[in-house]
């Protein structure tokens, strides 16, 4: 609970388990250099080739790197021409599902300068930036930027790829080992406690969750015989901010002190690289109101502030539409323009961790630790955690965190403007409605140019390739990346490969066999 | 909601609410259906939860086989579009309710979910009190019968319904077009009206008892056809008819008639109704190509004029031909898609029959009024034509008709490098066998009863 004020009483006093910045425990953060933070934004609609404009329209208003998101078929790990994804193609992301894809995505970026960070499903983002690098003349071991790991919470937390755990697991650790051989400054595992926090968790729940998540991915990479200091320095967190500024503020702190403990004390590492953990945040959606939309912006501005001095390594700011669609042109350059004014004009980025120091910041930094650090023990005391995913246990926890926080604000203890205060009728709230209530149609256009490219390929390598990946996936020390690139090579679809991985593990290759079987 | 008023959960009967609850399609968010499935759990509703990956048909079997009152989707991607009209139709035939709730849903998907038959909507941050007051209402609708199937086919007392239908109608302002809209919008669809003069649009949408979006544009701008296609699939996620209907009339005898009115002629009349076709018709080969079922219907509209001209009209008249001929070979191109293309010769008193004179009386005494014609268009985009394409209907004025078309006539044999001495000969004989020709035009309508 919070107090009215915090006093010296409230902190240990003990500076050296804050520490400088640079320094463990790296409470207050890595060294940042001049040039700040990693100002980015979420992108991807349509095809391939109107993402590639959108991309490139982000980079001209000033962006530093990109961050692409794949559609609802994407995200599954589906072809766009499958039955079920047609209503679905290139609404809520990009579509991408063969090595054309991402030449067309990419075709133009600045791969040796920027960052591009995947929210794709991951292997095939690594698989398919690794071949458009190589196609288009890129060494890409110059490839800089990320690519999300989920192989413990996707398929409960809206990004299932209706693949076994062991497979997604396999993939997780088979893509961080290519990576890290083939694009080495690339940051192959990116932990995302975003996605599984914005149905509601809080932070205690959101932290102990992605640090869980880390841990067992570590222990497989050792257990692989990895040493730590080999993939530690390519670990990164993609955090949550809500609303409760301080308490997000000190989650990072609070995390990376975690972190730090952790990779040292209880993985061994020597590296101080792979002490200091990269944080990078996207702040929350569910924050958002579709009420008021405007409203958001003030709220992205406020969150996006918070992050800049809790000295976040890049930052995605929800744009204001978010609660309707995938970001408009004009709100990614409002969330563009919001970082480069915080960045350019606040000056809140000169000083590293401001706000260190704070009796209350470093009280609520010690009391998150704390609890993050207990609720990490308590879940790894009931066992294996491939079994309490198997089990639904994490699902419980998301399911309840949604209801939770329904019924909070429902009976007003969290409090929301625009929703359960200062509400206004319909009619008087039709500022930039236009805007984020605009809707555009599946790129049927793209189901299409799939459809009739398809029978163009060259059949014997392609089906070679497939088989290659059916006997991967049936064979549990066999590497899954080198087939999937060698796939995608030879104009295998994800949809095709993915299905080929089910048929490995003697589920039917159509996910909608496997999930009336498995449900 | 305050601890001490626990709402009217459940219905009157006694008996647990059933509710089937999931998403539709690859809205793979979740969180929704979890929280509304703990809500309804905790009010002593029976949940049948069946998470994500939902079609239509899932849902209802379930629905059928569980018994369910109710079945519910959580809705956070625009998908839902696709699906509605399917699950509500199946909804519909079990008898079972059907609810959607969502962060996506605007007040505009709400309004039109409700016209195509959703028993309630509920958008982001919906109280939840008003959810179960909602919810227990419609499980005792259903209980009590009310929501039955209105489509069920093969009882011919149920009127045809156009519920969940997409039309677009061109020139919906007045006239014609405004009482096809009114009548179209009547039976159920949701109409996409579509008018050159924008105010008297807004007040024809206005009076439309059902879902209706106006678009103000001409229907001569070559972007027109796409705009009003994004319009509706924009709005309401399909199209299933077209109903092109935007006409002018300039009279005058070929030798004064200028090449401005001859061109605005042709190009409403004619390239109009061409390119309409040609978007719309593109849309629905899509569908189909992408596996859907298309059940689409397209109806022009023609004249007298053009089928057997006016005086004075030539322009008018050669413009409204072509139509009927378009209305032919549309159809045979567009079937194998699923569409049918039809023609209506309406004749009505509208602004662009001042000669018919002053309306006697409203509708019911009026034999010349529109919507005498409405119902002939609503029931070439309803369910029992699917089988009627490439025909010409003519109606209004207490008649209605199927007008006989160009047939080849008796063939002679044609000599080889007919001499002038020979056409002379056979001309007239091949004349005279044909019968008398159509003898003289008529001024306009033949049969104005106040003439």
């Amino acid at each position: 609970m919070t107090r009215p004020f915090y006093t010296p009483a409230d902190v240990s006093g003990d500076y050296s388990a804050i520490g400088d910045p640079g320094s463990y425990p790296f409470t207050r953060g890595r060294l940042r250099g001049s040039s700040g933070w990693i100002q980015r934004e979420l992108s991807g609609e349509g095809s391939p080739r109107r993402s590639n404009e959108q991309l490139r329209s982000l980079l001209a208003h000033g962006a530093l790197g990109v961050d692409v998101i794949g559609d609802n078929p994407t995200m599954s790990a589906l072809d766009p021409d499958h039955p079920m994804c047609v209503p679905a193609v290139g609404t809520t992301g990009v579509s991408l599902c063969r090595k054309q894809d991402f030449l067309e995505l990419l075709d133009g970026i600045p791969l040796d300068r920027i960052t591009l960070s995947h929210s794709l499903p991951p292997a095939f983002a690594i698989a398919g930036q690794y071949l458009a690098a190589r196609d288009s003349g890129l060494d890409p071991a110059v490839l800089r930027g990320s690519a999300i790991q989920p192989p413990m919470y996707s398929q409960d937390c809206s990004y299932s790829t209706f693949l076994p755990f062991g497979i997604r697991m396999r993939l997780t650790l088979d893509s961080i080992v290519f990576s890290l051989r083939e694009m080495p400054r690339f940051h192959a595992f990116l932990e995302d406690t975003y996605y599984i926090s914005d149905g509601g968790l809080n932070i205690v729940e959101e932290m102990s969750l992605g640090l869980l998540e880390i841990r067992e991915v570590c222990r497989r990479l050792l257990a692989r015989g990895l040493p730590v200091d080999s993939f530690a320095p390519r670990i990164a967190i993609l955090v949550n901010c809500r609303m409760d500024l301080f308490a997000e503020i000190a989650k990072i702190r609070a995390t990376r002190r975690l972190y730090a403990r952790m990779m040292r004390e209880e993985f061994g590492a020597t590296d101080p690289r792979s002490w200091s953990v990269n944080i990078a945040v996207h702040t929350s959606g569910l924050t958002l109101t579709a009420a008021q939309p405007a409203n958001n912006i003030v709220r992205g501005a406020m969150q996006a502030l918070a992050m800049a001095m809790a000295g976040v390594q890049g930052l995605e700011i929800s744009t204001f539409d978010e609660p309707f669609r995938t970001p408009s042109d004009i709100a990614h350059q409002l969330a563009i323009r919001t970082q480069q004014i915080i960045e350019a004009e606040t000056n809140v980025g000169a000083v590293q961790d401001p706000l260190g120091g704070s009796w209350y910041l470093e009280s609520l930094t010690d009391e998150l630790e704390g609890k993050i650090g207990d609720a990490i023990r308590r879940t790894e005391n009931l066992g294996d955690l491939g079994a309490l995913v198997e089990n639904g246990y994490f699902r419980n926890i998301f399911t309840a965190a949604m209801d939770r926080h329904s019924s909070a604000v429902q009976q007003g203890e969290l409090r929301i403007v625009g929703v359960n205060e200062h509400v206004v009728p319909l009619e008087d709230d039709q500022f930039l409605r236009d805007v984020a209530e605009e809707r555009f149609r599946p790129d049927l256009d793209h189901i299409e140019r799939i459809r009739a490219w398809r029978t163009e390929r060259a059949q014997r390598p392609l089906l070679a390739s497939l088989d290659g990946i059916r006997a991967a996936s049936a064979d549990s020390d066999a590497d899954l990346l080198r087939p999937i690139v060698a796939a995608l090579d030879a104009d295998a679809t994800i949809g095709e490969i993915t299905g080929c991985l089910r048929e490995g593990q003697g589920l039917p290759a159509d996910p909608f066999n496997f999930a009336a079987v498995a449900r | 909601m305050s601890t001490g008023t626990v709402p009217p959960a459940g219905p009157a009967d006694g008996r647990p609410g059933r509710v089937v609850i999931g998403t539709l399609g690859l809205d793979q968010h979740e969180v929704g259906a979890m929280a509304i499935s703990q809500l309804l759990v905790r009010h002593g509703y029976e949940v049948i939860y069946l998470g994500r990956f939902n079609t239509p048909e899932r849902l209802a079997a379930v629905a059928a086989q569980e018994d369910a009152d109710i079945v519910g989707v959580s809705v956070h991607s625009w998908e839902f579009t696709a699906y509605a009209d399917e699950l509500l139709g199946r909804c519909r035939e079990l008898g079972v309710g059907l609810i959607f709730g969502g962060s996506v849903l605007t007040e505009t998907d709400r309004a039109d979910l409700l016209a195509r038959g959703a028993d309630a909507v509920f958008g982001p941050y919906a109280s939840e009190e008003g959810m179960l007051r909602e919810i227990g209402s419609t499980v005792d609708r259903v209980r009590g019968g009310a929501v039955s199937a209105s489509r069920r086919t093969g009882d011919p007392a149920a009127p045809p319904s156009l519920a969940g239908r997409v039309v677009i109608v061109t020139g919906a302002a007045r006239g014609l077009g405004r009482a096809y809209a009114l009548e179209l919008s009547r039976q159920g669809a949701a109409v996409i009206a579509s008018d050159v003069d924008e105010t008297a649009l807004k007040d024809a949408v206005a009076d439309m008892p059902g879902s209706a979006h106006p678009v103000a544009c001409d229907v001569t701008a070559a972007d027109a056809p796409r705009l009003l296609l994004d319009a509706a699939l924009r709005r309401y996620g399909q199209v299933h008819g077209l109903v092109s209907n935007a006409g002018v009339l300039r009279s005058g005898p070929i030798l004064r008639l200028d090449d401005d009115d001859l061109r605005l002629l042709l190009d409403v009349h004619v390239t109009a109704a061409f390119r309409l076709l040609r978007v719309t018709g593109g849309y629905w080969r899509a569908e189909a190509k992408a596996g859907r079922t298309v059940d689409a219907a397209a109806v022009l509209t023609t004249s007298a004029a053009g089928l057997y001209g006016f005086r004075a009209e030539a322009a008018y008249s050669a413009a409204k031909a072509a139509v009927a001929m378009l209305t032919v070979v549309a159809a045979d191109e567009l079937t194998r898609y699923g569409v049918t293309v039809n023609a209506i010769a309406p004749a009505a008193r509208t602004g662009m029959t001042e000669w018919l004179g002053g309306a006697p009386g409203g509708p019911e005494v009026d034999p010349w009024a529109a919507e005498h014609v409405a119902p002939v268009v609503a029931w070439l985009l309803g369910g029992a034509a699917r089988e009627i394409t490439g025909r010409v209907i003519e109606a209004g004025g207490g008649q209605i008709s199927v007008p006989a078309a160009w047939q080849p006539g008796t063939p002679h044999s044609l000599p080889l490098l007919m001499s002038p001495a020979q056409a002379q000969t056979l001309l007239p004989q091949v004349l005279s066998e044909a019968g008398p020709p159509r003898g003289l035009l008529k001024p306009e309508h033949p049969q104005h009863p106040a003439s």
